[in-house]
């Protein structure tokens, strides 16, 4: 078990983007539940907590995978296995990529109502 | 592609940088892969000079340039849609017209205040032009959606649901619209006739339809006959009740037909309003809309027809 | 370069391809349908693909002779509908999907220097199932009551009430068939890329087409089963009534969008996929390199994966979603183009620092490019919320898709179709008459569908059977319609290329192309054992660093060279570093794929014509056949004649513990547990989101029963794990009383829940939280029924003395369908029953 939290093992190629994943279903899920029971009065505009929940759970998903991804390159640094160090370099651009996806993907919060 | 909207403009602009972008992109992408090919001479590289131009292409082709073009996309063409939503204007409410879809044709109702009846029409949409409004959508039996291509992009019309688009015509005009979601037999013949007016115009022509309806006398023979046959799904304001006659049970609606005389064309589009031509749309709608929701006439004989339709074309407000 | 041709074969070696060709070989005459090699069911797959092609593509030129003019009277509305919602059908479930397994399945094996797949059964069972429901989905057509709601099946148009005859339950039963055998091979391709790699090849070294199938079957075991899951609430609600999509009843039409393209847009890169994978094999053989920044497309291939999931709700952007959420999928689909982009630039480097070579298969591939990279361009211009608005269902969106997968898949899948020809046939085909297709059909389709663009700019919209002259689209519309024919002569002249090739084609050379990889390493036409010995492989690029392998392979010097017992088998490699793991025994050929397949289109047939006793039998059917296939496995003496091994190869699969079975049920309750979360969505979506739901005061559900069955489970659990790691200890003390035992508690456990339906007197024709609740049920009562079963068979496995200390591997495979039971069960009484009684009522 131990082994696969290690960042260079493969089972890490998919790690960024399964956080990435959840973190979408969670905001389009959140989104949509908070819109059914609690929806905002449309004159608020984007100024609601809707809007700010998601918003800061963007800004924490993309620094912890940022964090993951400077972990994944100083592990590909620390290894001597070839192998190790392969899948340490390759994940740790997967966990840039998600973490650009995560801001990209969440900052049309700031122009956008979210009920409408 | 000729927009006469707001909304629709805003498109055409965003369309046309992204064509012209596009098209810059896919030209110098092909012209480099053809490129390689048309080469003869190679240099001798080293593995980390290759490593180098790999590095060079895939960074600033493969990452670089999708990452700026999309960044670009979402900054300054997403915020577009914003001008759809219907957020409360300045200057208060915009005016609402609920659009109800059924297979195939379109129930259009103008909200009445309190406990005023709405106006309900069908197959023609009238609108005031120079100022946003808001269309309200639902539908009575599949998933429609209501297009007017020349105003802004298109909204499903979902049972059940609600849902609001906002749209402006600039200037008053007539433009053409259309079921956009494929919703059965005669998806392609359900057209909607959507007219512009100026806001004097457009309150007097809802005024017209706002006064209540005159009784419609019951003794003329194409009275008695719209009864017999036609009552039953169709509404027509005004109508004696005594007249209907309700014996054949029908699980679907027909259009209103309270001012039908005055509407442009027949069976949602298919056919031009002509004298006549109501007369010619009974005996022959099979034919001309084929599959459409209401029963062949072969049992009714064709001088009826023609009565029943003589008379519909009287029916104006 | 050293070639077959140059082996000396010793008596000896003759004697072992004498041998081989005995335990592979095919058997002829009605004996033929019970093959499972995958060299064979993989052509079978192909062929099947290509008739449905033809098929397809026939409609298709239907419907451009239709709206070739205007006010045209070719085809009556009624007619047109079906024509192009069976040609959406059917190139996309018929033709795309299938023949891409087919490829996959054929040349798996071959590049891995494995023998066959892991359960070649399976490949048999699917490839009948996809047969079947092909044959079933296609003569709706000929009886002339096919579907006509279009390909998506939106309901209510798909309902009862407003599709009335049997159409919309051909495609709802015809299709569910067809995803089986793409599930079935979906879930052996990732068991067989993990796990049966020769020797020494790492993850890191297998070949990039590898990775790329990998991501497909791995994208097909998750996204095919929300589909399947609609279908089948589709199909309740027009057999039964059950409200699931139906507003009155507290459904949601809405719900089936979600399902649909849940799965649907998946589909699309399930496709697109395998074409590039073809792509990032062609071009470093004819760029005469390695493929430089193998790195970056493994990561844009996880990336693509992923993000594709993403996606789905850009097919429903005008269906009335909040904007913050559609903004959501807008930016996610944005997100696509940099996976995408970085491949094609990955590409373009590999050309600019090889030495390209234009040769018929290259041109394809230049093709691709050409058609690939403005489909892409029009897709991000797509996912742009406000354009989408406008353009949305018009005849752009058509000309944009069909951009994408003619260029995405088709051209790259007619490269590889030029690429390994030889590999097939052992002949060239022709660099004339292929030319003169590829221009035909390059030409042809961009005529057609670049004026497409403009026409649905114009305002025309998708599925009219016919426009009016006034509009303005008739010149456009039979530009269209030419080019479409132009195309379809294309195909033609391509069926003759490929037919006149079998017969004239001159001899190929061992690997004509100067290709890397080790499916060139074998004789042609191929062997159905593939590799008389399996080398040992360190490389990307066996071939070019060992080019001496064709010989040495066919010569018997590498491993797994030994005949004698008249078993199939392959190796089992470590999924990580491809160090020898177990010698992986083959099943032989069998009746079961055909008899089982044969029983489940019973069900489907007489579900179509509602006799649903029959469909009851006939599903009972299936499943003893189903159970008796299971028994022939592991130390039965039918497929294992003989267990010794040499000293020095790696014990047989099921003496291990981690064999492939294992893995194979793990992939297995991957598509299961994805059917399991889009039946939660399904819950929680209705529950929160349809206008109409009723959710009662208090659950009808029994919560002391309900516990009960969960403690059954649970008990049941614990002991098996207790024995199962009693056996890894090889202690087999009161296996076979264990085994019947807890069988016994899952049985308990069935009956409790078939208690709790029972006493709870749900009402699921008249609302939709009961319909659900009801689904559920019978889904975690299906799965209790089958744990029973499963640990009873393996009692008397035990008894047959086919599992024990000595032959560990079942229970494992058995305790994993325990443990997805025991999520499944008690996340499911959370949701049905904790949060219901903790929120209330109120919806």
């Amino acid at each position: 078990m131990k082994h696969l939290l290690s960042l260079t093992h493969p089972i890490q190629l998919v790690g960024g983007l399964t956080i990435w994943s959840i973190w979408f279903v969670a905001i389009y899920g959140g989104l949509s539940v908070a819109c059914a029971v609690a929806p905002p009065d449309p004159l608020r505009d984007m100024w609601t907590g809707i809007n700010l929940a998601v918003g800061l759970a963007t800004l924490g998903a993309m620094a912890l995978l940022l964090l993951l991804s400077w972990a994944a390159v100083l592990a590909a640094r620390r290894t001597s296995v070839r192998r190790e160090c392969y899948f340490g370099n390759v994940s740790a651009g997967i966990y840039l990529f998600s973490a650009g996806a995560t801001l990209f993907v969440g900052y049309p919060v700031i122009f956008l109502p979210p009920c409408l | 592609m000729d927009p006469a909207g707001p909304a629709a403009s805003h498109q055409f602009w965003v369309w046309w940088a992204m064509l012209f972008f596009s098209v810059v992109v896919a030209l110098v992408v092909f012209a480099l892969w053809l490129y390689t090919f048309r080469r003869r001479e190679q240099p001798q590289r080293t593995p980390r000079e290759e490593q180098r131009i790999m590095l060079r292409w895939v960074l600033g082709g493969g990452v670089l340039l999708p990452v700026v073009s999309i960044v670009a996309l979402l900054v300054f063409a997403a915020p577009t849609g914003r001008g759809m939503l219907p957020l409360p204007l300045p200057e208060g409410e915009a005016e609402r017209i609920e659009v109800v879809g059924h297979q195939w044709w379109w129930e259009i109702r103008y909200p009445g205040e309190e406990d005023e009846p709405d106006v309900v029409t069908a197959n023609r949409l009238v609108m005031p032009a120079g100022e946003p409004v808001d269309f309200r959508l639902t539908s009575a039996d599949v998933i429609h959606s209501f297009w007017i291509p020349r105003l802004g992009g298109k909204r499903d019309m979902v049972p059940g649901r609600h849902s609001t688009i906002r749209l402006e015509a600039s200037e008053p005009g007539v433009f053409g619209a259309q079921c956009a979601e494929f919703c059965g037999a005669q998806h392609t013949g359900m057209l909607l006739h959507v007219e512009a007016l100026e806001r004097d115009d457009y309150d007097a022509w809802l005024a017209e339809r706002r006064s209540p309806p005159e009784p419609i006398g019951d003794e003329a023979d194409a009275v008695r006959a719209f009864g017999e046959h036609c009552a039953a799904c169709h509404t027509v304001a005004g109508f004696p009740e005594a007249l209907v006659d309700d014996g054949v049970a029908h699980d679907i609606v027909g259009p209103d037909l309270t001012d039908i005389g005055s509407r442009p064309t027949l069976g949602a589009g298919v056919l031009p309003m002509e004298e006549g031509a109501i007369a010619y749309w009974l005996q022959h709608h099979q034919t001309l809309k084929p599959g459409n929701r209401m029963p062949p006439h072969n049992h009714i004989d064709t001088e009826t027809l023609q009565d029943i339709g003589a008379w519909l074309e009287t029916m104006e407000p | 370069m050293s070639d077959i041709k140059d082996a000396t074969l010793t008596p000896e070696v003759q004697r072992l391809h004498k041998g081989m060709q005995e335990v592979w070989g095919n058997p002829k005459g009605l004996r033929a349908l019970t093959v499972v090699n995958h060299t064979t069911v993989g052509l079978r797959f192909m062929v099947t693909g290509a008739i449905f092609f033809l098929i397809g593509g026939l409609l298709a030129m239907l419907i451009r002779t239709q709206l070739a003019f205007p006010d045209n009277n070719f085809m009556s509305p009624e007619v047109y509908n079906q024509v192009f919602t069976m040609h959406g059908t059917v190139m996309m479930f018929l033709f795309a999907i299938p023949i891409l397994e087919g490829l996959a399945i054929y040349m798996i094996p071959k590049m891995l220097g494995a023998r066959d797949l892991v359960c070649p059964r399976l490949t048999a069972f699917g490839y009948f199932c996809y047969l079947f429901g092909g044959i079933i989905l296609f003569s709706s057509l000929i009886l002339e009551m096919a579907p006509a709601s279009g390909w998506f099946m939106y309901t209510p148009l798909s309902s009862g009430e407003y599709s009335p005859g049997p159409g919309s339950d051909f495609w709802l039963l015809g299709i569910t068939f067809v995803e089986i055998s793409a599930l079935s091979a979906g879930v052996e391709l990732v068991v067989s890329i993990l796990r049966t790699r020769t020797q020494g090849m790492a993850l890191h070294k297998m070949p990039l087409f590898a990775w790329y199938i990998l991501a497909m079957a791995l994208m097909i075991v998750v996204g095919f089963p929300p589909l399947i899951l609609g279908s089948i609430l589709l199909e309740l609600e027009r057999a039964t009534g059950m409200p699931f999509f139906d507003v009155a009843g507290g459904g949601d039409p809405v719900l089936w969008a979600h399902l649909f393209w849940l799965f649907g847009h998946p589909e699309v890169y399930i496709i697109f996929l395998p074409g590039a994978g073809i792509v990032s094999t062609l071009i470093p053989v004819f760029a005469g390199r390695p493929i430089v920044g193998y790195g970056w497309v493994v990561a844009a291939i996880i990336i693509m994966g992923f993000v594709s999931f993403g996606l789905w709700v850009h097919h429903m952007f005008t269906l009335g979603i909040p904007q913050l959420a559609l903004a959501f999928f807008s930016a996610a689909s944005m997100l696509v183009a940099i996976p995408t982009a970085i491949q094609i630039f990955v590409w373009l480097s590999t050309l600019w620092l090889g030495r390209p070579r234009m040769t018929l298969p290259m041109l394809w591939i230049v093709g691709f490019l050409v058609i690939f990279v403005l489909g892409g361009l029009t897709g991000v211009m797509l996912a742009l919320v406000p354009f989408n608005w406008q353009v949305h269902d018009t005849h752009f969106v058509v000309a944009h898709m069909h951009y994408v997968l003619v260029g995405g898949m088709l051209f790259p899948l007619m490269a590889g179709l030029y690429y390994w020809l030889p590999q097939v046939s052992g002949r060239m085909p022709s660099e004339r008459l292929g030319k003169w297709s590829f221009w035909l059909i390059f030409l042809g389709f961009n005529v057609t569908f670049l004026v497409m663009h403009w026409t649905g700019l114009l305002g025309m919209r998708r599925r009219v059977f016919t426009y009016d002259t006034a509009m303005g689209w008739d010149i456009y519309n039979l530009i269209s319609s030419v080019g479409g024919f132009i195309m379809s002569a294309g195909v033609a002249l391509l069926i003759l290329d490929i037919a006149l090739h079998f017969r004239f084609g001159k001899k190929a050379p061992q690997n004509p192309w100067g290709a890397d990889t080790l499916e060139w390493a074998m004789p042609k036409p191929p062997t159905p054992y593939n590799f008389v010995s399996l080398p040992k492989v360190e490389t990307r690029h066996p071939l070019w660093e060992e080019p001496e392998l064709s010989r040495t392979i066919y010569e018997g010097q590498h491993g797994l060279a030994n005949i004698e017992h008249g078993r199939r088998e392959t190796w089992g490699s470590d999924a990580l570093t491809g160090k020898l793991r177990e010698t992986i025994h083959l099943p032989s050929n069998s009746w079961w794929p055909l008899f089982s397949s044969l029983a489940l289109a019973v069900v489907c047939i007489s579900l179509l014509v509602r006799v649903y006793w029959v469909a009851a039998l006939a599903a009972l059917v299936a499943v003893v056949l189903l159970l008796r296939w299971s028994w022939e496995n592991g130390a039965h003496p039918k497929v294992a004649p003989d267990a010794t091994l040499e000293p020095s190869e790696p014990p047989l699969h099921f003496h291990t513990m981690n064999g492939p079975g294992v893995w194979t049920m793990s992939v297995s309750h991957l598509a299961n547990g994805s059917l399991y979360l889009s039946l939660l969505f399904g819950w929680f979506y209705l529950w929160t989101v349809a206008p109409e739901w009723q959710m009662p005061e208090s659950s009808p559900l029994s919560m002391p029963l309900l516990v009960l069955a969960g403690a059954a489970l649970t008990l049941g659990a614990f002991v098996l794990s207790k024995l199962v790691r009693r056996l890894r200890r090889r202690n087999d003390v009161g296996l076979g009383g264990g085994m019947y035992l807890i069988g016994v508690l899952g049985v308990l456990q069935s009956a409790l829940i078939g208690i709790v339906i029972w006493q709870a007197e749900l009402a699921p024709i008249e609302s939709a939280h009961d319909a659900t609740l009801l689904v559920a049920l019978v889904y975690v009562l299906i799965h209790a029924l089958l744990g029973a079963i499963l640990c009873l068979l393996q009692g008397l496995r035990v008894g047959y003395g086919f599992v024990s200390a000595e032959m560990p591997m079942e229970p494992v495979v058995v305790l994993r369908l325990w443990h997805y039971n025991l999520v499944v069960y008690w996340t499911l009484f959370v949701a049905i029953w904790v949060m219901p009684t903790l929120l209330g009522g109120a919806s």
